[in-house]
C-alpha cells in the first residue's frame, strides 16, 4: 500500500467522528471482527486511527477499499454536502425501462474511461434500489484526486440524479453524458434546485413531502388549530382578532399544507424588472432599464419560516406565489423577468 | 312558680309561703289521686294511639297515590324509550355505514370526499394478500387536477394522466389500480423469493425499483449437488405480475446433461406460467413431480 493512499486512509478515517466510528467501520466491512477486537478503541483518536490504518495496510487495502470508506462516511453525513439535482428524459414511446443495475454500472464506468483514463469510479448499493456513485477525477496525466470525488445518488427508473457540487465544473458535461446514456436517457438538464439535505431533495422532486391523506379509515385528519385564548383580553378584541387570525390559519394551511416542510437553506430570487413605485417622480420608476438586482432568503429551515410569517404576524397572508410555489415546482432558484 | 318582674315576690314574705304551700297541695293531690293521674296518662295514651293511627293512614294514602301517579307513568314511559331505541337504531345504522365506508378498501377502489374533490384510495392486493395502498387527491375544477399523491415515482403517472385524466377519468383510475396492482405483485413476489427461499440462492437477488428485471442464481436443491442455474426474468408488460421474458442458463463450462437440459427447459417454463415464490415452493417439495398446469 502505497503511502499516499495510506495517507488517504488515514485522513478518511480522522473524519469520523469517535462515537460513529464503531458502526462505519462495520458497514465498511473490511476490517474482520477479529481484527478490530486486536484494536483499543478507549485510546485517543490519533493513535486509534494510526492502529486502524496498519490493519489496513496489513489486509492490503486497495484505492477501491478506500473509496468505499468514503462513501459510507459520506452517506453518514451528507449534509456536509450541497447537493444539486438534475433531470434526465427519454424521448416519448421509447420501450419500457428495464433497468438493470450491473449493467448501469459497467456502462457508466465504459464511458467515463472511454472519454479520461484517470479516473476511480466507485458504486455501493443503497435502499430503494438506489445506488451511490463515488468519481475522483485525474486527467490524462495525473492521477486522480482522492480528496475532491464528486458524489452522484441514483434512483433506478426514476428522471432524477443527485450529484454533490462538482468544484471542476469541465467534467459535468462527461458525468451527464455517462448518467443518461448508461440508464438508457436522452437528454439531462440542471434543476434550479440545490440544498444540504438530500432526504429533503428527494421528497421535493419525488413529490413525497405531503403524505396526508383523507381517508374513512382514520378520524378527522385536518384538525382546525385552536387558538390560544388570551382571557385577560377584552373579549370584544379577542372575537375581531380571532376572525383574522383564523382566516390567516385557514390561508396558510392551504398553501403549505398540514405535513412537516421539506428542509431548505435558502430561495434566490434575480429579479430583472422594471422597478414600480407607487411615488411619482421617483428616480428609479423613470429608468427604462430593467433593475437587476438579487433577493436571497435564508434560514436554518426555510419553508417552515415562511410557513410561519403570517400566522406571526410579520407578514400579510397569503404569501406570494413566488415564495410557496417552491416545493411543488422543485426549484429555488427563481429568475423574474417582466412578462 | 312565678316570680314578679322586677325579681320581687310581690306581697312579700308571707305571700309567698302562701304560693308554696298551694304548690304542694296541688301535687299532694296528685299523689292522692292516682287514678285520676292515670286517667291523664290514659288520656293522653289515647291521644298518642289517635295520633299514630292518623300518622299512619296518611302515609299509607301517600304510598297509594305515589303508587297510582307511578302507575299512569308507567304508560307515559314506553313512548320514552321508543325514543331512546331509535336513536340507538340511528346510531348503530351511523356506525354500519361507517364500517362499510371504511371496508370499501377492500374493493380495490375507493375514496372520501374532500372540501376540494375527492381523495381516491388504490388497494392492492396479489393471491388474497392485501398489499400497500396508494392515494391521489384529486382537485375537482376544469381542468381536473391531481393536488397530491403517494404514487411511487416509477410509475408513469404523468404519462396515464396525459392520455385519460381530462377525457375519462374511470379509464384513469382502472389503468393505474392495473399498474400499481400489478407491481404490488410483482414486488410481492420478489420480496417473498428474498425472504423465504434465501436458501435457493446463490448469491443476491438484482432487482429494480419496477421490479421488472429479476436475475438471480438459484439451486434446485439448497443442500444438494445440483447445478446452479441462472435465471433472467423479464417483465416487459408493466400491467402483468407474470413475466414475458424467461433465460434459463447454465452456470459452467461443461455442456449440460440431457436430464439437467430437460431440466432448464421445464424451469423456464415454470417461471413463464406461476409466481415465483409458487414455483420455488415447489421446488421446495422434493421428490414431486412439478406442476404444469397454468397459474388459476
Amino acid at each position: 500500500m502505497d503511502e499516499t493512499l495510506a495517507e488517504f486512509i488515514k485522513r478518511t478515517i480522522l473524519k469520523i467522528p469517535m462515537t460513529e466510528m464503531m458502526t462505519v467501520l462495520k458497514a465498511w466491512d473490511f476490517l474482520s471482527e477479529k481484527q478490530l477486537q486486536t484494536v483499543n478503541f478507549r485510546q485517543r483518536k490519533e493513535p486509534l486511527v494510526h492502529d486502524l490504518v496498519l490493519l489496513c495496510e496489513e489486509k492490503r487495502a486497495s484505492v477501491h477499499d478506500a473509496a468505499l470508506l468514503d462513501i459510507i462516511y459520506t452517506q453518514f453525513h451528507r449534509h456536509q454536502k450541497v447537493w444539486d439535482v438534475f433531470q434526465m428524459s427519454k424521448e416519448p414511446g421509447e420501450d419500457i425501462d428495464l433497468f438493470d443495475m450491473e449493467q448501469f454500472k459497467s456502462s457508466f464506468v465504459k464511458i467515463l474511461r472511454r472519454a479520461l483514463k484517470n479516473v476511480t469510479v466507485s458504486f455501493r448499493d443503497a435502499e430503494e434500489n438506489s445506488v451511490w456513485i463515488r468519481i475522483a477525477w485525474g486527467t490524462q496525466y495525473r492521477k486522480p484526486n482522492q480528496y475532491k470525488p464528486v458524489y452522484v445518488v441514483y434512483y433506478s427508473q426514476t428522471p432524477y440524479v443527485f450529484t454533490s457540487c462538482c468544484q471542476l465544473k469541465s467534467n459535468i458535461p462527461l458525468l451527464g453524458q455517462a448518467l443518461t446514456v448508461a440508464s438508457n436517457h436522452h437528454k439531462i438538464v440542471k434543476m434550479d434546485l440545490r440544498s444540504r439535505y438530500l432526504d429533503s431533495l428527494k421528497a421535493i422532486v419525488f413529490k413525497q413531502y405531503n403524505q396526508n391523506f383523507e381517508t374513512h379509515n382514520t378520524a378527522m385528519p385536518l384538525q382546525e388549530r385552536t387558538l390560544e385564548l388570551d382571557i385577560h383580553m377584552d373579549s370584544r378584541i379577542i372575537h375581531e382578532n380571532r376572525i383574522e387570525k383564523e382566516r390567516v390559519q385557514r390561508v396558510t394551511q392551504e398553501a403549505f399544507g398540514n405535513y412537516p416542510q421539506p428542509r431548505l437553506e435558502f430561495a434566490q430570487y434575480k429579479l430583472e424588472t422594471k422597478f414600480k413605485s407607487d411615488f411619482n417622480g421617483d428616480i428609479l420608476a423613470e429608468r427604462k432599464e430593467p433593475l437587476r438586482c438579487l433577493i436571497k432568503f435564508s434560514s436554518p429551515h426555510l419553508l417552515e419560516a415562511l410557513k410561519a410569517l403570517a400566522p406571526a404576524g410579520i407578514a400579510d397572508a397569503p404569501l406570494s406565489p413566488l415564495l410557496t410555489c417552491i416545493p411543488n415546482k422543485g426549484m429555488n432558484y427563481f429568475k423574474i423577468r417582466d412578462k | 312558680m312565678e316570680w314578679a318582674n322586677d325579681g320581687k315576690s310581690k306581697g312579700g314574705v308571707l305571700a309567698h309561703l302562701e304560693r308554696l304551700e298551694i304548690q304542694v297541695n296541688r301535687s299532694r293531690k296528685n299523689l292522692e289521686d292516682p287514678q285520676r293521674a292515670q286517667a291523664v296518662e290514659s288520656a293522653l295514651g289515647t291521644k298518642i294511639h289517635k295520633l299514630r293511627c292518623l300518622r299512619d293512614e296518611l302515609r299509607a294514602e301517600v304510598k297509594q297515590r305515589q303508587a297510582r301517579v307511578k302507575a299512569s307513568t308507567v304508560n307515559v314511559e314506553p313512548d320514552q324509550t321508543l325514543e331512546i331505541s331509535e336513536q340507538e337504531v340511528v346510531e348503530r345504522r351511523k356506525e354500519n355505514v361507517k364500517a362499510i365506508l371504511q371496508a370499501y378498501r377492500f374493493t380495490g377502489l375507493s375514496g372520501k370526499l374532500t372540501s376540494r374533490g375527492v381523495c381516491v384510495c388504490i388497494s392492492t392486493a396479489f393471491e388474497g394478500n392485501l398489499l400497500d395502498s396508494y392515494f391521489i387527491d384529486l382537485v375537482i375544477q376544469k381542468p381536473l387536477r391531481i393536488h397530491h399523491h403517494s404514487i411511487p415515482v416509477f410509475i408513469p403517472l404523468e404519462e396515464i394522466s396525459a392520455k385519460y385524466l381530462q377525457t375519462n377519468i374511470q379509464h384513469f383510475l382502472f389503468c393505474l389500480c392495473e399498474y400499481l396492482n400489478a407491481y404490488a405483485g410483482r414486488k410481492y413476489q420478489a420480496d417473498r423469493l428474498q425472504s423465504d427461499f434465501a436458501a435457493f440462492l446463490a448469491g443476491p437477488l438484482r432487482r429494480n425499483s419496477l421490479c421488472n428485471l429479476l436475475s438471480f442464481t438459484y439451486k434446485v436443491e439448497p443442500q444438494g449437488q445440483s447445478f446452479p442455474f441462472c435465471a433472467r426474468l423479464l417483465y416487459k408488460d408493466l400491467t402483468t405480475a407474470l413475466p414475458t421474458d424467461v433465460t434459463v442458463t447454465y452456470q459452467g463450462m461443461d455442456a449440460l446433461s440431457p436430464a439437467w437440459e430437460e431440466q432448464r427447459a421445464s424451469h423456464e417454463n415454470l417461471f413463464f406460467s406461476k409466481p415465483l415464490h409458487q414455483v420455488f415452493t415447489s421446488f421446495a417439495r422434493k421428490g414431486e413431480k412439478l406442476d404444469m398446469s397454468p397459474v388459476s
